[in-house]
């Protein structure tokens, strides 16, 4: 009799309990709300000001493979100015899919990296207002803080800033007798058909099957391919056919012809559909490979992936633009801060961020430049000197949305899915559509997108 | 205290006794079905009305959305690929009844085959992706193993990057991993049959094939049909092993992957989300039609078929006849 009693209680209590877990479900929607903070980033004193701060913080990172190590390491310097900060590191393996879902909850923790699938003007609705661009610019490179700046007011900080090109071997480079670094696209060809007929590397290797890796070649079609920092804003986003044919080796088809031209030569690896990214660091660094077209992020990885960690090298992507060869330097991912945080959360937030940016040498490390305007380059990017680096020129007010929006109707991808880049080398290999055709069917789509987005040339 | 006995009483009394236990037992998965299955539903049913992104304001556009699906190229092309998965899931299905029939009458190690051939679908779907990824991978294991059986590699095709063959690679994958769950539905199946029968037909002198056609297949044939239903809607929906195996390049995105790639890439959430609703369509069509050719040719459960009781129908008709003049 008692049991029943005990069993029927029981079970009242489980079923109140789940209505009261539902209604806090709806409710908790609502109990977030932003907070207001008047602080700026600028005006902090790394280890004098907040010393005392008390906050225990949640960081997503896309790094997964030194949250136990470099990032823990930095936790401990960083408590050694602020003992009462704790900090703690969520790893996501498919960083640009589900950081955007999580950030939508706005209840995901309180430093992010900012994807780029947030809009301009959706910024101040997830992020704290971090400075006005001018009072930052005195501290870190203007050009830098563009990409999640609306209307002056800056949200986000580079963790550190890239550089695009091609990391290569330099040993496999000199053993098919290329002493020169090639400055075209038809140099670079050359080159790497020596090194098919010299040597038992690939001479290039794409990464296909990752995805993510084809969007580097996207990254070299406006600065690097032009020499001109405005022309991912005039030429690219508000231009006529940006991906036609210029005719003189420059500009985004000379970029993916390239890439087209090479797999079809079969100066790629047999079987784009089964590489491994992981595996390929170990295989340029062992001198199997030849070149792969990344970031300059990837410069350490690759040294530290083998034993000949100094014969891994980095060129700028070979087009010359009337004499002169260009690369095309960006903001890498930014730091974000939550504004639906507590107060308390965003100014230590805020304080971690500086201290990242500014003291932590995390870009250094990675291989990538500083944005901090004093500091110097890194080793690794000596080989760039006589290259010049451009950096895009921010959109014009009120088309800051513009390309994103181009590029999402557009279907294209650009830095986003690598769709271009994967479909030239689909083509190349079945040979079905001509780069011709390509161009033309990429112009076609651009231009739809355009006309839906009300660009007028 | 009269009060509270009463209360006591009044619920322990059969009715609300019964209500209550209904109600209690009912919450649990009914709040969980309401909270992962059908508000998401909804929500997504929604959602397909509007032009939006994951973060922005969204604009509610009618049935535009729908429109594009239907004139788009690429998401009925996609449905094309589907085929290669229903053949996939019929050879698949062929392959469970054989195994299933042997494997249910006493065979020496009878269990541990049983539990290999279960084994695949245990295997979370991802990381058959990656077995296959490797598995199929140039110089790696199918090559090897074909080259053990005098196959010269330079003769082998490219498994994932040959357009012509690269689809079946593919769909072979999912025949590798549902073989098993399908098997063990049929012994389930198999095993219920009135072992009577079988001695009736041995006294007959039936063969084993004669069994297999005439005792065992009739009295399985629900769960045969409810097994290639499953199957064909399954088919219409893949997207493990395209997504993971080749990522949907060289001609192997299935709808779903597809849709994926609107919704993540292109940030079209909306468009996607009518691809999902238009895709439930498809898939309630397709059962529909399905239970329809079940229910005339076959009959559901002891039910007769509708093709009998007609063809009997006109033979009584004739004979009626046949008996006036």
């Amino acid at each position: 009799m008692k049991k029943s009693t005990l069993k029927r209680v029981f079970a009242a209590t489980v079923s109140a309990a789940m209505v009261m877990s539902l209604a806090a479900c709806g409710g908790s929607k609502k109990a977030v709300e932003k907070q207001e903070i008047d602080l700026t980033i600028d005006q902090i004193k790394l280890g004098e000001d907040y010393t005392d701060i008390e906050a225990d913080l949640k960081f997503l990172t896309h790094k997964t493979d030194v949250i136990d190590t470099t990032f823990s390491e930095y936790i401990t310097e960083f408590q050694k100015l602020y003992p009462n900060v704790n900090i703690e590191y969520e790893g996501i393996t498919d960083y640009a899919n589900d950081i955007t879902t999580r950030l939508t909850t706005g209840d995901w923790g309180d430093i992010c990296m900012v994807p780029m699938t947030v809009d301009k003007d959706e910024l101040e609705n997830y992020f704290t207002k971090l400075g006005d661009k001018a009072a930052l610019a005195g501290t870190y490179e203007e050009n830098m803080l563009n990409n999640y700046a609306y209307q002056d007011n800056v949200y986000g900080i580079p963790s550190m800033a890239n550089v695009q090109g091609i990391v290569y071997n330099k040993k496999v480079f000199e053993d098919a007798g290329v002493t020169e670094l090639p400055k075209t696209p038809d140099d670079f060809l050359d080159a790497l058909q020596a090194i098919k007929d010299k040597t038992d590397a690939i001479p290039l290797y794409t990464n296909f099957a990752a995805g993510w890796t084809m969007t580097a070649w996207d990254a070299n079609i406006d600065g690097g391919a032009t020499g001109d920092p405005d022309f991912a804003n005039t030429g690219l986003t508000k231009g006529e056919n940006p991906f036609a044919d210029r005719g003189d080796g420059t500009g985004p088809y000379a970029v993916y012809n390239t890439l087209y031209e090479a797999v079809k030569r079969g100066l790629t690896e047999e079987d784009p559909t089964t590489t491994d990214w992981e595996g390929s660091k170990g295989m340029l660094n062992a001198g199997e490979i030849g070149c792969m077209v990344l970031g300059s992020w990837s410069i350490v990885q690759m040294q530290q992936a083998g034993d000949n960690g100094d014969d891994i090298g980095f060129m700028a992507f070979p087009i010359t633009v009337d004499g002169q060869q260009y690369a095309a330097a960006g903001p890498d991912y930014n730091y974000g801060i939550n504004c639906n945080s507590s107060s308390d959360n965003q100014i230590a937030a805020m304080c971690y961020i500086k201290w990242l940016v500014e003291e932590s040498g995390f870009a250094q490390g990675e291989g990538g430049l500083s944005v901090v305007s004093t500091d110097e380059y890194p080793e690794a990017l000596t080989a760039l000197e006589g290259i010049e680096l451009v950096v895009n020129n921010p959109a014009a007010s009120g088309e800051e949305n513009l390309f994103n929006d181009v590029n999402n109707d557009s279907e294209l991808g650009i830095n986003v899915s690598g769709a271009v880049p994967t479909q030239v080398v689909e083509e190349a290999v079945s040979g079905s559509k001509t780069m011709e055709d390509m161009a033309a069917e990429w112009n076609e789509k651009w231009t739809a997108a355009q006309e839906s987005n009300g660009v007028e040339y | 205290m009269n009060e509270k006995k009463s209360f006591k009483a009044w619920i322990q009394s059969g009715k609300v006794n019964r209500k209550l236990c209904i109600i209690v037992f009912m919450l649990v998965p009914v709040a969980l079905l309401l909270i992962f299955t059908y508000i998401p539903f909804f929500k997504m049913i929604g959602f397909s009305f509007y032009d939006m992104k994951y973060i922005g304001d969204r604009e509610f556009v009618g049935l535009q959305n729908y429109v594009e699906v239907f004139t788009r190229k690429d998401c009925f092309q996609a449905l094309k690929l589907s085929l290669y998965y229903i053949v996939a899931s019929f050879i698949q299905l062929a392959l469970a009844l054989y195994f299933a029939s042997i494997l249910s009458f006493k065979v020496k190690g009878g269990g541990v085959f049983k539990g290999l051939m279960f084994f695949p679908y245990l295997v979370c779907g991802i990381a058959v992706g990656f077995i296959f990824k490797f598995f199929y991978t140039r110089g790696f294991v199918l090559d090897t193993v074909l080259q053990w059986c005098g196959f010269n590699l330079e003769n082998l095709p490219y498994w994932l990057k040959d357009t012509s063959i690269n689809n079946i690679s593919v769909a072979a994958t999912s025949i590798w991993r549902y073989m098993g769950q399908g098997m063990v539905m049929f012994i389930g199946a198999i095993m219920s049959v009135d072992a009577s029968l079988y001695e009736a037909g041995d006294i007959d002198g039936a063969n084993s094939f004669q069994k297999f056609f005439y005792i065992i297949l009739p009295n399985i044939k629900t769960i045969i049909v409810l097994n290639m239903i499953l199957s064909i809607t399954g088919s219409l929906s893949v997207f493990e092993p395209p997504y993971v195996i080749t990522g949907g390049d060289f001609g192997t995105g299935t709808y779903f992957v597809i849709m994926n790639k609107l919704a993540h890439e292109s940030q079209k959430v909306g468009l996607a989300s009518a691809m999902a609703v238009v895709l439930l369509g498809l898939i309630m069509i397709a059962t529909l039609i399905q239970k329809g050719v079940e229910k005339y040719y076959f009959g559901v459960g002891d039910q007769e078929s509708i093709r009998e009781v007609r063809k009997r129908k006109k033979r009584q008709e004739l004979e009626a006849k046949g008996g006036a003049r």
